[in-house]
């Protein structure tokens, strides 16, 4: 008890004395957990609407001919022997022609002059969730391709690919923005303790004249180092879902983010992001001391 | 400090030297002996040691030969973490007072027990005592750097005893003060003496140990002087 009142006060003593340093640093410290929190969030966010995107991923194989029931069962297993799958619709011309006609609604007129065979029969291929890159994807569609019968496979390249690529830029912005956080977390209060250190040097000399334990010295540093941690962190936090909650307050309706289902980070993540940054600022000020415990 | 070990002296040093670089010889081949509870004064002109000796035993210089051991812990092989242990109980009130400016007078004092982890209240309590005996009272939330030299060497007299500490060490203890202040300086000097404490007192000032029942032994180009060193010699 006696300890922990005199370490409080010396902290509260130290705080005092240099708190528009330990302001900046908490600024700094916000700021960082705030940028990296923002692209995990966004990625975190896109990782899920990708898993959604897959569940709906429908590869369709044009065939120059209708096949026949043998083929059919020709087909499948062709298909089933490559990957695992959901399932395989078979779509005749006529089929084509009312999913069409359906489709068009009150234009169907549109179709009056048009011959009912003149969409190409098809496959349709739902994947299993295994099949989750885009390579893998590529591959399958390419071996589609090669199947008898068969004229083109589609399955919206384009789409997947962009969302694919975006996906990964966004995985290296988090990992940069992840090295940012670290960097910026640790070396700033680093610097900040050390300034500290510095700057009550003749006074930290003086207490180890007087007998001082390093326990007596350097805990009220790292509690500096664990309030910075929780107190940017949580700041961060904060200022994030602020921002998440004017997004969703300013966009929703039809558009992106109604495909998107963008949602906050679960409190056993935004537990995480809180301790990791406290880890990072009490190492940051651990490292700090340990130099001046040296000396 | 703890239990007294029976017939043990509480500062033994052992033919220590200690050469500042390049070559200035401090102390050369030195022994001492103090028993538990001594009040013991050095004399000597500047330069003689006085304050080199002082810091070897509060294990702030290491001698170059020799070993000094204080309370049974020989200084040269004490661990890191028993050094905060030992300098809790030895005040030493230093010749340049070693005071933060931008403290309080009381601020200043109670490091000394709050380094030792004592209750705050016991920590205030004892603080008034000390200013009341070095007629301070009235300064005690002055910071220490708008007082006076006297004032401050009084202040830095209080922190070396605030904490009770079994070994005093006070490096020209009375230098800034006039004859009334010693008094008082001196008086508080005896009362921790008869508490049990052990007293080293660096000074130039005959008048604090003459007439008084005290060991004084006087230091000279960092040797004891013959006839004294003899009986420094236990």
């Amino acid at each position: 008890m006696k300890f922990i009142s005199t370490i409080a006060v010396q902290t509260s003593r130290n705080l005092q004395k240099t708190w528009p340093t330990q302001f900046m640093t908490l600024l700094t410290v916000s700021l960082s957990v705030l940028i990296f929190s923002f692209f995990f969030l966004i990625y975190t966010n896109m990782i899920k609407t990708g898993e959604k995107l897959g569940d709906d991923l429908r590869l369709t194989i044009y065939l120059e001919e209708e096949p026949v029931l043998e083929m059919q069962v020709q087909l499948v297993r062709k298909i089933t022997n490559f990957s695992p799958v959901e399932e395989i619709r078979f779509t005749s011309r006529a089929d084509a022609f009312n999913r069409l006609a359906t489709q068009l609604g009150e234009d169907v007129d549109v179709l009056d002059d048009l011959d009912p065979s003149f969409l190409p029969p098809s496959i349709e291929v739902y994947p299993k969730k295994s099949l989750s890159t885009l390579a893998q994807i590529q591959r399958f569609s390419e071996y589609l391709s090669t199947l008898p019968g068969a004229i083109k496979v589609q399955y919206g390249q384009e789409w997947v690919e962009r969302f694919n690529y975006f996906t990964k830029l966004l995985r290296i912005i988090v990992f940069l923005s992840g090295i940012l956080l670290i960097l910026t977390t640790t070396f700033m209060v680093a610097y900040t303790i050390r300034l500290a250190v510095v700057a009550r040097q003749a006074e930290l000399e003086i207490l180890r004249l007087l007998g001082a334990t390093n326990n007596y010295i350097r805990t009220p540093f790292l509690i500096e180092g664990f309030l910075q941690g929780i107190l940017g962190s949580s700041l961060g936090l904060a200022a994030l879902f602020f921002l998440y909650r004017w997004i969703q307050q300013r966009f929703t309706g039809p558009g992106i983010l109604q495909l998107v289902d963008f949602t906050f980070f679960s409190p056993m993540i935004i537990g995480i992001i809180i301790a990791a940054s406290i880890t990072l600022c009490i190492g940051g000020s651990f490292s700090s001391m340990r130099k001046f415990m040296r000396i | 400090m703890d239990a007294q070990p029976v017939n043990k002296p509480i500062v033994e040093i052992v033919r220590a030297t200690k050469i500042y670089p390049p070559d200035i010889v401090a102390l050369e081949d030195i022994s001492l002996s103090v028993p538990y509870g001594e009040m013991l004064f050095l004399t000597g002109m500047s330069g003689a040691g006085k304050t080199t000796l002082l810091k070897m035993i509060c294990g702030i210089e290491h001698p170059d030969k020799g070993f000094v051991e204080v309370a049974g812990k020989d200084l040269n092989r004490i661990k890191d973490k028993e050094i905060p242990r030992l300098r809790q109980q030895i005040g030493m009130a230093y010749q340049d007072f070693k005071l933060l400016a931008d403290r309080t007078v009381a601020q200043n004092i109670s490091m000394a027990m709050e380094v030792a982890y004592h209750n705050i209240r016991s920590i205030k309590k004892r603080v008034i005592e000390l200013l009341q005996k070095l007629r301070l009272e009235h300064k005690h939330d002055a910071l220490a750097g708008r007082l006076s030299r006297g004032e401050q060497q009084r202040v830095a007299i209080a922190r070396a005893v605030a904490n009770s500490p079994a070994l005093i060490l006070a490096d020209e203890p009375t230098g800034n003060l006039d004859s009334k202040t010693t008094k008082l300086v001196m008086e508080l000097f005896e009362e921790c003496n008869i508490s049990g404490a052990t007293l080293i007192i660096a000074t130039h000032d005959e008048h604090i140990y003459q007439g008084a029942n005290h060991r004084v032994l006087e230091l000279q180009n960092g040797r004891f002087l013959p006839q004294q060193g003899r009986s420094a010699l236990t």
